[in-house]
C-alpha cells in the first residue's frame, strides 16, 4: 500500500493559512501591542496616575510636550499614563465579559441545537426575546440601580452579550449533528455528554473563537459608554471614565482635545484590532473562504498543425493536451495525448475513475475549462472545423447549438427557484432569439418535454417538484433544446437507482436513433458502457490506457488496466466469480509517476515501465494501446 | 428449542408521521417506511438487502441499530427480545452490533486522528483503561487492512484515500468485537477498482472473526459471491428472499425479475431484453391498494390490486410474495 508522508502539524498549517490574510495580520499586530501595553503598564507609564507625584498646579491641561506625550488633565495628571493604565482596564472588561457571553451562548446555543424539539423553541424564543430587547439602554439602567463596581459591570455587559453567538453556535450544532458521523457515534454507544464533547464541541469551537473576539470589541464599547455615562466605576480608570471626566470637566471650553482624543483612539484601536483579527480568524476557520491560487484566462497554446480530418467523422480529437497552471509550481498534466472520434449517430463511452481527466477532456472539447486549465497541444475539429482555432465568439455558436453537455447532478444543474419550462425556454432563447415573443417558443418546449418522457402540463413545475429521473430528463430537453449533432453525458446516471438509470439509458438510445444523435457518455461504470456504446476510450491518469470497439475492450483487452479493471467489475452473470480490486489508488496530478501512469499499481509492470513513458500503439484498424508489454510483444 | 436463531426480524414496523394532508382534513397521515418486515439472521451469515432509494432499507438499517424506535414488530438477538431497551441494556448491545456506513468521507470526523477514532469505542464503553488498549486498536486496523497500524494513528481522515477511510470505519467497528455488522452501502461511494477490496474484507472477516453482516445496498451486482441470501424490498416490505443463487439465477417475483434486468452485465455479447419498469417507486405515504408492487408490475392481473399477496414458499430457502405464484 502506498504510504505518504505525514503532512506538517495543524497548528503549523493554521499559521500559514492565517498569514495569508493581511488584515488578520495586521489586527493581531495592533492587538498584541495594546495587551502588551496593558500587561506592562507600571513599566511604560511615566506616572502613576494615582499618585499625586509631579503634579504642579499649573500643569492643568497643558498640550502634548517632550515631558508629557499626551499633554495633561484637569488635575495636571499625565494622559499618556492614565492610558497606559485605562487600557488595563478596558480590556479586562472586554475579556471577561466575552468569555461570560461566549460560555452562555456556546452553552444555549449546543444544547438547543442538538436536543431539539420543545428544549430548542423554548431556549430559541428565550434568545429572540433578549435579541429585541435593546440592551444598552437596559445595561445602563441596571448599572445605574446596582453598585458601579467592575465586577458589575463586567457581569452584565456579559449576560446581555450572548444572543448573536447563541444564534451562530445553534445553526452549527444543527448542522454538525446532521452529519454522519455523529451517527457513527450514536451506533458505536456513545450518549450525548460524548457527543458534544468529542464530535460537537471541536467543530462549534471555530465560531465561538471567531464570536468571541468580536463580542470583546463589543464589550469595551460598551463599557466606554457606560464609564461615559458616569456609570464606570470611580476607582478604576477606563477609557470611558477618561472621556467622561474630560468631558465634565471641560476639556472641551478649553480647547483641551489631547483629554479625549488619547482614550478615543484606544478604543479605536482596540476595535479595529480586534475586528480585523476576527476576520483573519475566519478566513483560516472557515475554509470555504479560502481562495484559490489558479491563474486566470489561459489561451490555447499549438505546438503543431494537425492532420486533416478524415470526411465521414462528425468530430475528431487529436492528440489533446491539457494543463493545469499551478502558481509557482510546474503545470498539472491533467490529459495528455487523447484521440478519439466520433461519427454520426454512435455513442462512445469514456470510462475512467475519478481524478483521471474526463470531465476535464469533455469541457476542454467545448473550451470550457476553468481558468487555470489550458489546452496546451491537439486539436478538436467539428465537421471539419478546428474549434481549438475559433475566437471565444464563434466557439460561443458551437457550444449548445452544435454540441451540448448534460451535467452529473441534475438538482444542482437545474436553478431551484425557476421553473423546467422557463429553463428550456431559456436554452431555446440563447440561440434562437427571434423566438421570444412567439407561440412557437412555447410548442417547442412541449415537444421538448414530450421528446423526453414528461408530460407537457409538467412544465410549469419546479425542480423540487421532479423526482430525481425526470429532473435527468429535463437536463437531456434542455441539452437537444437547439437540436445540436453531439450530446456530452456526463455521469448521467450516476445518483440514480438502476431501474431509473435503465430507464433513461433506454432515452438517450432511443434518441440517438430517432434523431442521428452522436453521443459521448462519461461513465465509471463499465457495465453501462457495455450496455450502450459502440467504441470505448478507456482513460488513466490523464492517458489513453486503450481505445478500441465495445467488444474488443470487453472480450480481448490489451492493456493491463483494462484488464484489471474488468476483474474488479461485478458480473451478475458469474455471480460466484471472487471480485479482484486493483491495488493502490489513482495517481494525484500533482506527483505523477515518473513512468508509464499505471506501473505503480500494475501487476505485470516492468523495470521499463517505472522510468519510461510508455508510447501510444495502434493494434489493429482503430485499437490503441499505451502499453510497454504491447511493443515488446510485437 | 432446537436451534435457536442467531438474529430474528418479526413484524418490524415503521411509521413516520407527516402531518396532515391539508388544514382541513382530520385525518394525520403517516409515512411507511418499514411495513412488516421479517427475517432471520445465522451467525456468521452474510445476507443481502437489496432495493431501490424508498424501499425503507436504510431505516430498517437503523431499526435494527436501535437508532429509531419501531413501531411495532420486534428484533430478538441471541433468544431476548431486543426491541426495546432502557439506554444502559441498548449501549451494551451497541458491542455486538456495528455498523458501517454509506459515506467514508462523512462518517468520520474530521478533527480526530485515526488513533482517537479507532479508540473512541472503547472510551465509550468504557474499555479504554485496559492495558491492552493499544493492542486492540492496532490489531483492529490491521485486521481492516491498515498495516503497519502506526503508519496511520496520528492522521487525520483528510489524509487518507475514500478506500483508507472505509477501513477506518471498519476498524472503529471491529474494535468492540461485534457480532453483527450492519453496512449501509459500504462501497458505493469508492471508485470501481477499489470496492472489491471492502467487500473482500467485509467476506474475510465473517471468516476469521465469525462476524455476520448485513449488507445493504441498492446494487445487486455486487452482492454475488460475497452473500449467502439476498433479500429483495419494496415499498417497505420484503418481496423475495432466497439463497443468492435462487434469487440471482431463479428470481420468481416480477419486481426482482425487473431489477435483475437491467443491471448492465459488463460485456456486449451479453446484451438482452431490459424489463424497464416504467415511473418510479411510489410515495410510502399512499401505498397501493392489495399488492403494494400492482401498479408497475408487467405481469398484473386483476385480482392483484384486491389483496395484499401472502409469502409463498418456493424451496425451503426461498420466498416470494407475489399471486401469481400461489398454486
Amino acid at each position: 500500500m502506498e504510504i505518504k508522508p505525514v503532512v506538517a502539524s495543524s497548528s503549523a498549517n493554521f499559521w500559514q493559512t492565517y498569514r495569508k490574510s493581511k488584515m488578520g495580520v495586521v489586527g493581531l499586530a495592533l492587538l498584541a501591542a495594546i495587551i502588551f501595553v496593558a500587561v506592562f503598564a507600571p513599566w511604560i507609564a511615566p506616572y502613576d496616575p494615582k499618585s499625586s507625584e509631579g503634579i504642579s498646579s499649573n500643569a492643568i491641561y497643558n498640550p502634548p510636550s517632550a515631558e508629557h506625550w499626551f499633554g495633561t488633565d484637569d488635575a495636571g495628571r499625565d494622559v499618556f499614563s492614565s492610558f497606559v493604565y485605562g487600557a488595563r482596564v478596558s480590556l479586562i472588561v472586554g475579556f471577561f465579559a466575552s468569555f461570560i457571553s461566549v460560555v452562555i451562548g456556546g452553552t444555549i446555543g449546543i444544547v438547543a441545537g442538538y436536543y431539539g424539539g420543545q428544549v430548542e423553541s423554548a431556549l430559541m424564543r428565550f434568545t429572540d426575546t433578549m435579541l429585541v430587547i435593546p440592551d444598552l439602554p437596559l445595561i445602563v439602567v441596571i448599572v445605574a440601580l446596582t453598585k458601579p463596581s467592575l465586577l458589575n459591570i463586567i457581569f452584565v455587559i456579559g449576560i446581555f452579550g450572548w444572543t448573536t453567538t447563541a444564534r451562530m453556535v445553534r445553526s452549527q450544532t444543527l448542522a454538525v449533528k446532521s452529519r454522519k458521523f455523529v451517527l457513527r457515534a450514536r451506533a458505536i454507544g456513545a450518549g450525548r455528554g460524548h457527543i458534544i464533547r468529542r464530535h460537537i464541541l471541536p467543530l462549534v469551537m471555530p465560531i465561538l473563537v471567531v464570536q468571541a473576539v468580536l463580542v470583546v470589541s463589543v464589550a469595551v464599547l460598551n463599557e466606554s459608554t457606560l464609564s461615559f455615562l458616569g456609570l464606570g466605576d470611580p476607582t478604576a480608570l477606563s477609557w470611558g471614565q477618561m472621556l467622561n471626566y474630560a468631558f465634565s470637566r471641560g476639556a472641551m471650553s478649553t480647547g483641551a482635545w489631547w483629554a479625549l482624543f488619547a482614550p478615543g483612539l484606544g478604543i479605536i484601536w482596540v476595535v479595529l484590532g480586534l475586528t480585523l483579527l476576527g476576520q483573519g480568524l475566519e478566513q483560516v476557520l472557515n475554509p470555504r473562504l479560502n481562495t484559490h491560487h489558479l491563474v486566470p484566462g489561459q489561451p490555447v497554446v499549438q505546438k503543431e498543425a494537425g492532420e486533416t480530418p478524415k470526411a465521414e467523422t462528425l468530430l475528431e480529437v487529436q492528440n489533446l493536451s491539457i494543463n493545469y497552471i499551478n502558481e509557482g509550481k510546474l503545470p498539472a498534466r491533467a490529459v495528455e495525448n487523447v484521440s478519439f472520434t466520433l461519427k454520426q449517430g454512435e455513442l462512445i463511452g469514456l470510462v475512467g475513475e475519478s481524478g483521471c481527466g474526463k470531465t476535464t477532456l469533455m469541457l476542454a472539447l467545448l473550451r470550457l475549462l476553468p481558468s487555470a486549465g489550458q489546452i496546451v497541444n491537439g486539436h478538436v475539429f467539428f465537421n471539419g472545423r478546428d474549434l481549438t482555432a475559433l475566437s471565444e465568439e464563434e466557439i460561443n455558436a458551437v457550444r449548445w447549438k452544435d454540441v451540448s453537455i448534460v451535467f452529473q447532478g441534475a438538482m444542482n444543474a437545474l436553478n431551484p427557484v425557476r421553473t423546467v419550462g422557463d429553463q428550456i425556454a431559456e436554452a431555446i432563447i440563447k440561440h434562437m432569439p427571434d423566438t421570444k415573443h412567439d407561440q412557437r417558443l412555447q410548442n417547442r418546449v412541449i415537444e421538448l418535454l414530450e421528446l423526453v418522457g414528461i408530460a407537457a402540463d409538467h412544465k410549469d413545475n419546479y425542480p423540487h417538484q421532479y423526482s430525481g429521473g425526470m429532473r435527468q430528463r429535463a437536463m437531456i430537453a434542455m441539452a437537444l433544446a437547439c437540436n445540436p449533432q453531439i450530446i456530452i453525458a456526463d455521469e448521467p446516471t450516476t445518483a440514480l437507482d438502476v431501474m431509473i438509470q435503465a430507464q433513461i439509458l433506454e432515452l438517450l438510445d432511443s434518441l440517438r436513433k430517432k434523431l442521428g444523435l452522436a453521443i459521448i457518455f462519461v461513465t465509471h461504470d463499465l457495465g453501462v458502457v457495455a450496455e450502450m456504446c459502440d467504441k470505448v476510450l478507456v482513460m488513466y491518469g490523464g492517458v489513453t490506457a486503450e481505445y478500441a470497439d465495445v467488444d474488443v475492450i470487453y472480450n480481448n483487452p490489451q492493456h493491463p488496466y483494462t484488464q484489471e479493471l474488468l476483474k474488479a467489475f461485478p458480473d451478475l452473470t458469474k455471480p460466484k466469480k471472487k471480485l479482484s480490486s486493483i491495488p493502490g489508488y489513482p495517481p494525484r496530478l500533482e506527483a505523477l509517476p515518473a513512468g508509464c501512469r499505471f506501473a505503480p499499481r500494475c501487476p505485470v509492470a516492468i523495470a521499463r515501465c517505472h522510468t519510461e513513458q510508455p508510447a501510444i500503439h495502434k493494434l489493429a484498424d482503430g485499437h490503441i494501446v499505451s502499453c510497454h508489454l504491447i511493443e515488446a510483444a510485437k | 428449542m432446537s436451534k435457536e436463531n442467531f438474529l430474528e426480524v418479526q413484524g418490524l414496523k415503521k411509521y413516520f408521521d407527516v402531518g396532515r394532508q391539508s388544514f382541513f382534513s382530520r385525518q394525520s397521515r403517516s409515512l411507511h417506511a418499514v411495513d412488516g418486515v421479517d427475517f432471520v439472521l445465522q451467525r456468521s451469515e452474510v445476507i443481502a438487502l437489496v432495493g431501490e432509494s424508498g424501499c425503507g432499507k436504510s431505516t430498517l438499517a437503523l431499526l435494527l441499530m436501535g437508532l429509531e424506535d419501531p413501531s411495532d414488530g420486534k428484533v430478538i438477538f441471541q433468544g431476548s427480545d431486543i426491541t426495546h431497551l432502557n439506554d444502559v441494556q441498548r449501549k451494551d448491545l451497541r458491542r455486538k452490533i456495528q455498523m458501517v456506513f454509506q459515506d467514508p468521507y462523512e462518517s468520520l470526523n474530521p478533527t480526530q486522528t485515526i488513533e482517537e477514532i479507532v479508540t473512541e469505542p472503547l472510551l465509550v464503553h468504557g474499555m479504554a483503561d485496559t492495558s491492552d488498549r493499544e493492542e486492540r486498536v492496532k490489531k483492529a486496523m490491521e485486521d481492516s487492512g491498515l498495516k503497519p497500524a502506526e503508519v496511520y494513528l496520528k492522521r487525520f481522515p483528510h489524509e487518507l484515500s475514500g478506500g483508507q477511510r472505509q477501513r477506518v470505519v471498519i476498524a472503529a467497528a471491529l474494535v468492540l468485537e461485534p457480532e453483527i455488522i450492519l453496512a449501509d452501502e459500504p462501497v458505493s461511494m469508492l471508485d470501481v477498482s477499489i470496492r472489491a477490496e471492502i467487500i473482500n474484507l467485509l467476506a474475510e472477516l465473517r471468516i476469521t472473526r465469525q462476524i455476520a453482516v448485513i449488507f445493504i445496498t441498492h446494487d445487486l451486482g455486487s452482492v454475488g459471491f460475497f452473500a449467502d441470501r439476498v433479500a429483495v424490498m419494496y415499498l417497505g416490505r420484503i418481496v423475495e428472499i432466497g439463497t443468492m443463487l435462487e434469487v440471482l439465477e431463479k428470481p420468481q417475483h416480477p419486481y426482482t425479475k425487473a431489477l435483475i434486468s437491467v443491471i448492465p452485465v459488463p460485456n456486449p455479447r451479453l446484451r438482452h431484453e431490459r424489463i424497464i419498469l416504467q415511473g418510479e417507486t411510489p410515495n410510502p405515504i399512499d401505498i397501493p391498494k392489495g399488492c403494494r408492487f400492482h401498479p408497475r408490475c408487467p405481469a398484473a392481473l386483476e385480482m392483484c390490486n384486491a389483496s395484499d399477496p401472502p409469502f409463498v414458499n418456493l424451496s425451503k430457502t426461498h420466498q416470494a410474495a407475489c399471486l401469481l405464484l400461489v398454486k
